[in-house]
Order: C-alpha cells, then structure tokens, then sequence
C-alpha cells in the first residue's frame, strides 16, 4: 500500500518560512563579519585611500584655479557616484561566488545544500550585509570627498535611489551566474574576477565620463547594460548637466535598467541551478 | 619549482601582463575628460607634474606598482599556500637553510617582476601610441634592479606578518593601497603635505617609482642628481632587508615555539 507524503507547509507558510531562513542566514553572515573586526576597519580606511588616490590623480589633470571655480566639482561627481555604484556592483557581482569558494574550502557547502533551506535565499543572504555596510562606507565616502572636490551636486534622490535598486538587482543576476562559472572552474575564477572587475571599470566607465573613451570602446559599453546604469545614476543626481546622460535619452535608460534588474537575476540563478545541478551529478559539489 | 607552477596557470601570467595597462588607463581617460580632450589635459599635467607624456608618467607608475604588490605578495602568499597545502612545516624540518629557501624565493619574485615589467610597459606603450624607448633606459633598469633589493626587505616583513596573524588578506590589501598612494602611482609625492611626503620618502618603492620616471621622462630626481638618489636606494638596500630578515626569523622562532607554523 503506497501512502502519499504531505507536504509540511501550506502555500502561505513557504514564503514566511523562506523570509525566516533569509533572515537567519543574514544573521549568521552578520555574526561572521563581527568577528573579523579588522576586515571592517580595513574596508573602511582602504575606501578613503582609493579615493584619495584618484582625487589626487585628478587634480593633475585641472587647469591651475579649477577648484576655485568649482570645476572640479562636476568632474568629481561623476568620479565619485560612479565609485559608488562600482562598490555596490562589485559587492554583488562577486560575493555570492566568493562566498561559494569559501564554504567549499571549509567543506559545508555540500552539507548546506542536503538541508531543505532555500537555496535562492542562502544565495541571496550573503550580499545582504555587505550591500548595508558598502551603503555606509558610500555616504561616508560622499561626505569624505566633498573636502577635497567642494560641494558635489545632489539631486533626484528618489529616482536614483529606484535606479541603484534595479541596478543591484541586475547585478545580482550576474553575481549568480558568476557563482555557476565559479562551481564549474574553481581556482580560476579569481583571476577571471580579478579581470572582469578592472574591465568593468574602464568600459562601464565608472570614474570618467563615456566620451572619454575612444569610439570602438564606446561600442562595447553601449552594449553592456551596466554602463546605462551608471550613466543613468550619476546624471541623475547630477540633474542632468550639459551632456548628460551620454549613452542614450534618460527615459531609454531607465527602461533599460528596469530590464536588467528583472531579467538578469532570472537568467542568472537559471543559470546557478543548471551548473549546481551538473556539479551534482558529476560529484563536484565539494571539490576545490 | 615556483616557475613551474606559475607555467601551469597562463591566466595568471597573462593577468600580470595586461593589468598595468587597466591600471594606468583609468587615470588617463579621466585626465583626458577632465582636461577636456588630451591635448589640454597634457597642457595642465605638465604644469603640475613637469612633463606633457602623462601616458608615459602614470604607465612607468602602474607598471612599478604592480612590481612592487607583486614582490610584497611573493614571500607572503608563498607562505600561505605551503601552510594550506599543508607542507610548510615538513619543509621547516628539512635539512635546508633558510637564507637558501628565501633566496631562491626572492630570485623567482625578481625574475617574473622584471619579465613582467618590461611586457606589460611595452604592451601599455603600444595600446596608448607611446615610444617605449626614450630616456635614460639604462638608468631606469638600474634603479629597477636596485629597487627590488630593499623591496625584499619589505616582502620579509609581510612574510612576518602572514606567518603571525595568518588570514591577513584584508591587512595586505589595505597596505597595497597605502603603498600606491605613498610610492605616488598617479602623481608627484611633491602634492601631498609635508608630513605625509616625509612618510612617503622613507618608503623605498617611492625613491624607486620616481628614479624610474625621472630616467625615462625628465621629470627631476629628488636630489637633483640621480647619483644621490641611487645612493639613497642603496642606503635602503642594506637597511630594509636586514630589517626585514630579523624581523621574519625572530616572529618564525615564535611561531615555532607556539606550534603554529603548520596552522592556518
């Protein structure tokens, strides 16, 4: 006599309990970060030196008298909102599959995954802290740049704010099919990490303006919906100076970065599964 | 051995290679857009700086400091990984010395650094249209070679700082970015206050970086001559590494006696 098994939880209870093991794993990601103190410190103070670096490097670039006249403001927003978005894309592009290398080195991803929590959840939980705290760094930073660059221009809040959050969204999606490539090649995604990370920067143009690059290189970041992102975000809080957005009409570009932030996690975590499940079947799941 | 591993890994190698060039082309595209086309920004780079070939200026710049990370990271990252794979104490039993083991450390870090430097600086020439042979070449490898001397001092001192608080990635990452700032990786140390510049000219990498730029682009040397800079660089030749060697012998006796070398 066959006896059929009932699930345990009603439709209305598996969302609850998914909220309950995200919110549980947050708090386990948040415990492990707290007991690293001097990563925190050293996140922060590795913030200001970056930026330091680069003001410094700008200022080579002024005509003598810039600062006095607030020019140097214009070119420092445009440095600075894309640094901003740079540090939160670059949180999501890499944590997840970081954090994926990390619990197979510590030889708990294999058993993680034999437990009945979400999966999407435990994915997503692990960005979650490190996204609050780059939130943090980011209005210090703000704050930090205005000494040396004056009073950078601030506007449309709301409609970056909504921008910044589809960016993420998108960003998430490529952070998880970066943790299918990192299933599949292991050691070598840091190097392909290391790679993406400063190619990103220069054609996503995240610390100067796109007309800065040359025409062949304009072509491929109008191909890459993260550089509408950004041109998106730093024009809007800039309220679209002369000249900005560069890419496309700001309208297009929100439409575009909707799409992203909709499609990508999608695609992404379609993509997560195919390799985890491979990585199941071929026995790799453990390795490293 | 290390040369065989590195073979293994041609991502690796070719990341060595082509990073200097990202490195360096953020800066200029953003002293191009805020220059306001590259002409105008060469106009004010050379009034802050001394030269109009700011391509050059910050190539030579992210060229060395990727020689300089590389080199700190070598003696450290050589540690971690024996201590991972887990054969760092079984070679702390052999019967080898380890001025020997550290030798032939630095011999490997020197020889990829300098294959890589000279790559990488005419891979970066050729992408931004600059002649990768003008100056005083001699005079620029000359201050290269020295340079890596007292760099090895400071590779022990990381090395000393990996073998005590072990997982010391967020502290080396951090050091890095304090390195490029101090050793000048996109500007002239004459900007910073006086405070800061005097920190700055006690950290050998930076009388290396601009030994290099002044050689090659004419931008000046800090004493004026070269000779008294190179003298300088020699100065640190024999302070920083036996700095360096006690430092890392006196924290690997410690380890030891706490039985911690095969921890990690």
């Amino acid at each position: 006599m066959s006896q059929k098994i009932q699930p345990q939880t009603s439709n209305l209870q598996l969302p609850i309990s998914n909220l309950q093991i995200y919110l549980a794993m947050v708090r386990k990601q948040l415990i492990v970060m707290t007991r690293y103190p001097i990563d925190f410190l050293t996140s922060f103070v590795q913030i200001f030196l970056i930026i330091l670096l680069f003001s410094f490097a700008a200022i080579m670039f002024e005509s003598p008298g810039a600062s006095a006249s607030g020019e140097s403001s214009g070119s420092g927003a445009v440095m600075m909102y894309g640094f901003v978005l740079f540090m939160f894309a670059s949180d999501t592009l890499w944590s997840i599959g970081y954090n994926i290398r990390e619990e197979q080195y510590q030889g708990t991803l294999e058993s993680l995954y034999l437990t009945p929590a979400s999966k999407f959840a435990s994915l997503v939980s692990r960005v979650t802290t490190i996204v609050i705290w780059t939130g943090l760094l980011s209005i210090a930073a703000i704050i930090f740049v205005q000494f040396f660059l004056g009073r950078l221009p601030f506007h449309n809040v709301g409609l970056a704010a909504v921008i910044l959050v589809f960016t993420l969204a998108g960003t998430f999606g490529i952070g998880f099919a970066f943790a299918a490539y990192t299933l599949l090649v292991k050691e070598s995604a840091q190097a392909t990490a290391n790679f993406l990370e400063f190619a990103i920067m220069i054609l996503c143009g995240m610390f100067f303006p796109f007309r800065a690059l040359p025409e062949i290189v304009q072509m491929i970041s109008r191909a890459i919906p993260l550089s509408y992102a950004v041109d998106a975000f730093r024009s809007t809080l800039m309220g679209y100076p002369r000249g900005f957005p560069e890419l496309a009409p700001i309208e297009t570009e929100i439409a575009i970065v909707i799409a992203f932030g909709i499609l990508s996690p999608i695609i992404g975590y379609w993509l997560y599964q195919r390799a985890e499940r491979r990585a199941r079947i071929v026995g790799s799941l453990a390795e490293f | 051995m290390r040369l065989r591993i590195l073979s293994r890994y041609p991502g690796f190698r070719l990341l060595d290679i082509i990073m200097p060039t990202f490195i360096a082309a953020m800066p200029i595209l953003l002293g191009q857009a805020i220059g306001g086309g590259a002409v105008r920004a060469a106009q004010n780079f050379q009034a802050n700086t001394g030269t109009t070939n700011y391509v050059a200026y910050l190539l030579i710049g992210s060229n060395v400091f990727m020689m300089v990370s590389g080199t700190m990271w070598n003696v450290g990252y050589w540690l971690r990984r024996e201590a991972e794979t887990g054969t760092l104490e079984a070679l702390y039993l052999a019967p080898t010395g380890r001025g020997a083991i550290l030798a032939g450390i630095a011999l490997y870090g020197n020889l990829r650094m300098m294959v890589n430097f000279i790559l990488a600086f005419t891979l970066g020439a050729l992408v931004f249209g600059v002649n990768p042979l003008q100056g005083d070449i001699l005079l620029a490898l000359v201050f290269l070679f020295i340079g890596l001397i007292p760099l090895f001092g400071i590779a022990l001192l990381y090395g000393a700082i990996i073998l005590r608080i072990k997982e010391a990635n967020a502290l080396i990452r951090l050091a890095q970015w304090a390195a490029s700032l101090l050793m000048g990786l996109f500007f002239p140390i004459a900007i910073f206050p006086g405070w800061l510049r005097f920190i700055a000219l006690a950290f050998p990498p930076t009388w290396m970086n601009n030994g290099v730029r002044a050689s090659l682009l004419g931008v000046g040397f800090f004493f004026e001559q070269w000779y008294f800079d190179l003298a300088m660089l020699g100065a640190f030749c024999v302070i920083v590494p036996l700095l360096g060697y006690r430092l890392f012998i006196r924290t690997e006796r410690s380890v030891q006696r706490d039985a911690g070398v095969g921890e990690f």
